[in-house]
């Protein structure tokens, strides 16, 4: 490189003027005290440390899965019990069936009539078979099949809506019959999670 | 090597590495030691980069405190801890002024550099020299930074190309010529003001 004296002079005014910035002595005090905050740390052991915290770790989860396991098993026996003793109580109803709900609800109320006789008139036929018991059953909430297993709900709804028949299959229901094929109306208790917990056909 | 043991183990003192030691087991008598002996360098690179005085002492401060949170990376027989430090340094700064920062040129006014006189020069020839010497400095902060960066570490902090290029993270040739780059830039610097001033006094 070729040397330029007369820059290299004025460099060398600009280093001294440079060098005479010192460090700021306002920083020594934290950074000593930010080193004497260490003494409590065991130097020498960093990685052993570090592994009893990954060991700890892991027995802290350990436990907490377990527990958390054991809870949800004991909740879904009390729940259980709870949903096959009580007929739902305290629930508010949150849905009603919407515009159309009306006419629907009223031809369904008038059909209805008409079907409860022809159900009535069948039931020495239909009695003995358990889906009937069960549907008959209906008339009061009775908790689904389906929400076997489900974590208990503390806050339900009981949501207003049209089902055919054979949809309620899918809630662990038989409808016996012409009932397959029918537009009915039912109540589900919903929790708060939106699955349904109970069920009633508004005859 | 020799050279670096010799700067760490001058006149009985503990190197760097013990000191670093120290301090991780704790003591702030180590730590404010390390940072006597090298908080100079950090605060006037910073400084010179950022050219803001609170800029440059808060990466000071990151850049030491570094040393105790990434002790893990310091690796003591690999390279000096000023290299290290003035290498966290850099990438701190180079954060700051990605992010605009060094938009901001007017906080720093070094105004306590006085020109030293020298009794055989005249006044005219002080004048010209304090001239010059402003244009100098006027024009390392017009500099790239990547050439700034370079002869604020090789010519105004006087570290060996080596450890510059360790601190810039480029092969030393490559210091080399951003070196000469910046030099060559300022020297026209230097020639285009005393130009000025020529047909000024004409």
């Amino acid at each position: 490189m070729r040397s330029n004296p007369e820059l290299d002079g004025i460099l060398t005014e600009v280093r001294r003027d440079h060098r005479a910035n010192d460090a700021p002595a306002s920083l020594e005090p934290v950074l000593r005290a930010a080193a004497e905050g260490r003494k409590a740390v065991p130097a020498g052991g960093r990685p052993g440390f570090k592994w009893s915290w990954a060991a700890v770790t892991a027995l802290l989860l350990a436990f907490g899965i377990a527990g958390g396991v054991w809870q949800l098993r004991t909740r879904h026996q009390s729940t259980d019990q709870q949903v096959q003793s009580a007929p739902v109580p305290q629930v508010r109803v949150e849905v009603v069936v919407p515009s159309e709900s009306a006419t629907e609800k009223r031809s369904v109320t008038a059909s209805s009539k008409r079907e409860a006789g022809a159900v009535r008139s069948r039931a020495p036929e239909l009695a003995a078979s358990p889906a009937q018991q069960r549907w008959n059953a209906l008339d009061e909430f009775v908790p689904l099949p389906v929400s076997e297993g489900l974590v208990p709900a503390s806050d339900l709804s009981v949501v207003r809506i049209k089902v055919r028949g054979s949809d309620l299959q899918q809630y662990g229901l038989d409808a016996p019959g012409d009932a397959a094929t029918q537009m009915m109306l039912a109540e589900f208790v919903v929790g708060e999670d939106g699955l349904p917990r109970a069920i009633r056909i508004v005859r | 090597m020799f050279e670096r043991l010799r700067r760490t183990r001058r006149d009985g003192e503990l190197s760097d590495g013990e000191l670093h030691r120290a301090a991780l087991k704790g003591s702030g008598e180590a730590m404010a030691a390390i940072y006597r002996r090298h908080g100079g360098l950090i605060y006037r690179f910073t400084l010179q980069m950022s050219r803001n005085e609170t800029v440059a002492e808060e990466i000071t401060q990151e850049v030491f405190l570094a040393l105790l949170t990434q002790m893990d990376r310091f690796d003591a027989t690999r390279g000096a801890l000023s290299t290290w430090l003035c290498g966290i340094a850099r990438r701190q700064l180079w954060k700051y002024l990605e992010r605009g920062g060094n938009a901001n040129h007017g906080d720093f006014e070094d105004e306590s550099a006085e020109e030293p006189i020298c009794p055989s020069d005249g006044p005219a020839q002080l004048l010209l020299r304090r001239e010059a010497v402003d244009a100098v400095r006027a024009g390392l902060e017009q500099l790239p930074l990547v050439l700034r960066e370079a002869l604020v570490l090789c010519a105004l902090e006087e570290m060996s190309y080596e450890d510059a290029a360790q601190v810039l993270a480029v092969p030393v040739g490559t210091v080399r010529s951003r070196l000469h780059r910046a030099k060559a830039q300022l020297a026209g610097l230097l020639r285009a003001e005393m130009g000025n001033t020529a047909r000024r006094r004409a």
